[in-house]
């Protein structure tokens, strides 16, 4: 009897120690946060991914897990830059979470450390869903990443100073090689230079930027506003004066609009993923711009 | 003369060429040399290029997160607050001018063309009306204008006002509340007037219906947006699915608690309590679960019960309780759980009200007062696709059942009728963004009976409905 109190017991201690050093939970707006948080946490961090690469960030709901899970993180990565902006607020409000509302070290929105592109300078709906705080999807811009890397680091020593060294180290051992496969995508994308390619909405200017390429066109007529026959028939027009070389669309997106200027203007079109987990090959943060700029060797090589 | 100079112009030339093969390699090394330093220049150049970018883009970047007042300002502020240096990229300070504080503003502008067999303002047969009830006019007629404000008012609160304009020239004030958002543990207190936690629709605001109209027990019972002027604790538990409580006090402000005569009590005469459950099903569903309960007490001066068959023309009174308990459920699904290009949701909702209390028929003439024990019910299911980009297609199905209305003496001035209530809705909505809805829905009501002939009016009902959002993006509810 009295072993099995023991036993108890230690059974008892075990499970509170097990919590005392249980992992802090962080809530990530999409997957390319999730990858980076693993990046620099490691076993500290638990980590939830609100989406998928096969969902449009912009219409996602406040849906009743993500509350749930908002409710218990001690953190929130998002993009910010009004890319979350129909639903984290909805979650935050709903969560009763103190930990990560607007202003506490819980809530990053890694946008507002990170220099943007497009940055509209005249904003009005008539333009579409354009983003007054410039393009907010900054997890293709190399830079963007290495910047929100070290954000990230900050917040996780403030929310667990006990785990200090270890995201030290592990944020300087990513920033080597971070800034060494950099260095590789440069090289492995320097025949894309130049090349022009049109895609659906602007998921990947950061990475086209990166790499040298032109953009000469959307198949959204304007930001958020899905393609319409004429104005593909207006991009197949264009085709004339300012020829684009490759179509590309993301994971999420349907691929009917960029098969048919395809079709029309007689270049490849391709799927990029849109994050982390948007293609078999994208499985981290590495491997998704090596994945994407295979992809789009391989089509602009064809 | 000449050759001495010649030859000396000769050796000069010979001199100069003599080491040829050695200045070529020299040449070329300087060749090299400037190839190198230009090179090591546009490196550099290119560096401090992308340098100045970066520069210049963050100080945008500051500029703008001054010019927002809800990220930058507030984690300023807050910062400060906890004593901290704000955080913008390179550590710039941050500037701020008054306009930067302004509330997000959202204006919602609707309007409906309506055509209907019999008088819309004909109420629900055998069901006490509610007093909040919508029902769009005949012909072409404004909705109500809605103009929501909303801001952190500092850390700890944040503060919300929905006006409604009316087509009457007035102004309401639907909402007006603050709200916490530094409790913690999973709590959120909220004060002022808001909608109730009371079933699900009962918070959606009309510009977010998937129909015209709300459902006939929502009509019959709540009304619009049942909303009371008091406060509501609610709270998340800590799991990975939702599981939250909330609780209401309110004075009663609206029927069912204060019918048409104005409260004039102290203390709480209204109370709502809640619960939802919800999660996902996989990537591609979601669903909540939830119960309500509502009770009040009428005023003791009781609440008016006006022409309850809306036959006899007599003013009438209740005294006493009333209670409406409530469950709903919901479930939406997208393929891969991207509602982009197909989405579908379902909801269905059900309430039983009962009133336990006294019952004054014909209060200014026969006054005769009896006891009234009614239980009544109502329920409707309604599903929503989206087939394709901007299109949304509907149905809906309303029920209410009489239920048993016991009037004891009274019975003998007052025959409730024996009728349930019902209608059919089917709707196609066109969202050219998210800003813009344009609806047809048609209903084939049979909700009313004709007070004469006591048979029931089969009703054809059109609308033809827009709705505009302009202004700041709002978070909505699941």
């Amino acid at each position: 009897m009295k072993s099995r109190i023991k036993l108890l017991l230690a059974a008892l201690s075990l499970l509170i120690a097990g919590t005392a050093h249980a992992a802090i939970e962080v809530f990530a707006c999409s997957p390319e946060w999730g990858a980076l948080t693993g990046e620099i946490a490691g076993n500290r961090a638990a980590v939830f991914v609100a989406t998928t690469a096969l969902q449009d960030i912009h219409r996602i709901q406040a849906r009743p897990s993500l509350i749930a899970r908002a409710r218990t993180a001690a953190l929130v990565v998002c993009t910010g830059a009004d890319l979350e902006v129909g639903w984290m607020s909805m979650v935050q409000s709903q969560s009763g979470n103190d930990r990560i509302q607007l202003g506490k070290p819980g809530f990053l929105e890694v946008a507002n450390f990170v220099p943007r592109i497009d940055i509209a300078g005249s904003v009005d709906r008539a333009l579409g869903d354009v983003h007054p705080l410039g393009n907010p999807h900054i997890q293709f811009g190399p830079r963007q990443i290495q910047l929100a890397a070290e954000e990230l680091t900050r917040r996780l020593v403030r929310i667990d100073p006990a785990g200090e060294g270890e995201y030290r180290a592990r944020l300087a051992d990513f920033t080597s090689r971070w800034s060494a496969a950099t260095q590789r995508w440069l090289q492995l994308g320097a025949p894309l230079k130049g090349v022009t390619v049109i895609q659906h909405h602007k998921n990947f200017s950061y990475l086209f930027d990166f790499l040298g390429m032109r953009q000469v066109g959307s198949l959204e007529p304007k930001p958020g506003v899905e393609p319409t026959s004429a104005h593909l028939s207006e991009l197949a027009e264009q085709q004339k004066i300012e020829p684009a070389r490759l179509i590309v669309r993301a994971s999420y997106q349907s691929p009917s609009a960029s098969d048919w200027l395809a079709q029309r203007i007689k270049v490849p079109a391709i799927m990029l993923p849109a994050t982390v987990g948007g293609s078999e090959g994208a499985k981290d943060l590495f491997s998704l711009y090596d994945d994407c700029i295979r992809r789009l060797l391989a089509a602009a090589s064809g | 003369m000449r050759h001495p100079f010649m030859a000396a112009a000769l050796a000069a030339a010979w001199a100069a060429t003599g080491p040829a093969a050695a200045q070529t390699a020299e040449l070329d090394q300087i060749r090299k040399d400037i190839q190198e330093l230009r090179n090591s220049y546009e490196s550099r150049i290119k560096a401090l290029e992308d340098k100045l970018k970066d520069a210049e883009a963050a100080a945008r970047t500051a500029q703008e997160a001054a010019a927002r007042a809800e990220t930058s300002a507030t984690e300023a502020q807050s910062a400060a607050a906890r004593g901290e240096a704000p955080t913008a990229p390179g550590g710039m300070t941050q500037q701020s001018s008054k306009s930067a504080f302004n509330p997000a503003i959202s204006l919602i502008l609707n309007g409906t063309w309506g055509r209907f067999g019999d008088d819309p303002s004909t109420r629900i047969t055998g069901f006490a009306p509610s007093g909040g009830e919508v029902i769009p006019g005949r012909g072409g007629s404004l909705g109500e204008s809605e103009l929501f404000l909303s801001a952190n008012i500092d850390p700890y609160f944040r503060g919300a006002l929905l006006a409604a304009l009316t087509p009457e020239n007035t102004v309401e004030v639907e909402e007006a509340f603050f709200e916490t958002l530094a409790l913690g543990q999973g709590f959120t207190a909220k004060g002022g007037r808001f909608f109730s936690g009371v079933g699900y629709f009962n918070q959606v605001h009309p510009h977010a219906w998937d129909f015209a109209d709300p459902s006939l027990v929502q009509n019959a019972f709540l009304g619009r947006n049942y909303g009371d002027d008091g406060a509501q604790l609610r709270w998340v538990a800590p799991l990975p699915v939702l599981v939250q409580f909330g609780v209401e006090l309110g004075k009663g402000r609206e029927f069912p608690g204060a019918g048409e005569v104005e409260r004039n009590r102290n203390g709480a005469e209204s109370q709502v309590f809640f619960a939802n459950v919800g999660g996902d099903i996989g990537v591609s569903s979601a669903y909540q679960v939830g119960a309500s309960h509502l009770r009040q007490r009428t005023a003791t001066d009781g609440s008016a019960f006006l022409d309850y068959d809306d036959i006899t023309g007599t003013s009438n009174l209740f005294q006493g309780r009333q209670r409406i308990d409530g469950l709903n459920f919901v479930y939406k699904w997208s393929p891969d759980g991207n509602p982009k290009y197909r989405n579908f949701k379902f909801v269905t909702e059900w309430f039983q009200r009962r009133y336990d209390g006294d019952f004054t028929f014909d209060t200014t003439g026969v006054a005769a007062t009896d006891a009234m024990n009614a239980k009544q019910s109502g329920w409707y299911a309604q599903a929503i696709y989206q087939f394709m980009p901007y299109w949304r297609v509907g149905g809906r199905y309303d029920r209410l059942s009489h239920g048993n209305v016991g009037l004891n003496t009274n019975a003998a001035n007052l025959t409730p009728p024996d009728f349930d209530p019902t209608r059919y809705s089917v709707m196609l909505d066109w969202n050219p963004s998210e800003y813009s809805r344009i609806r047809l829905q048609y209903n084939r009501d049979r909700s009313r009976q004709d007070l004469a002939s006591g048979e029931t009016i089969t009703d054809n009902q059109l609308f033809l409905q827009y709705i505009f959002s302009l202004g700041a993006h709002g978070a909505h509810r699941f």
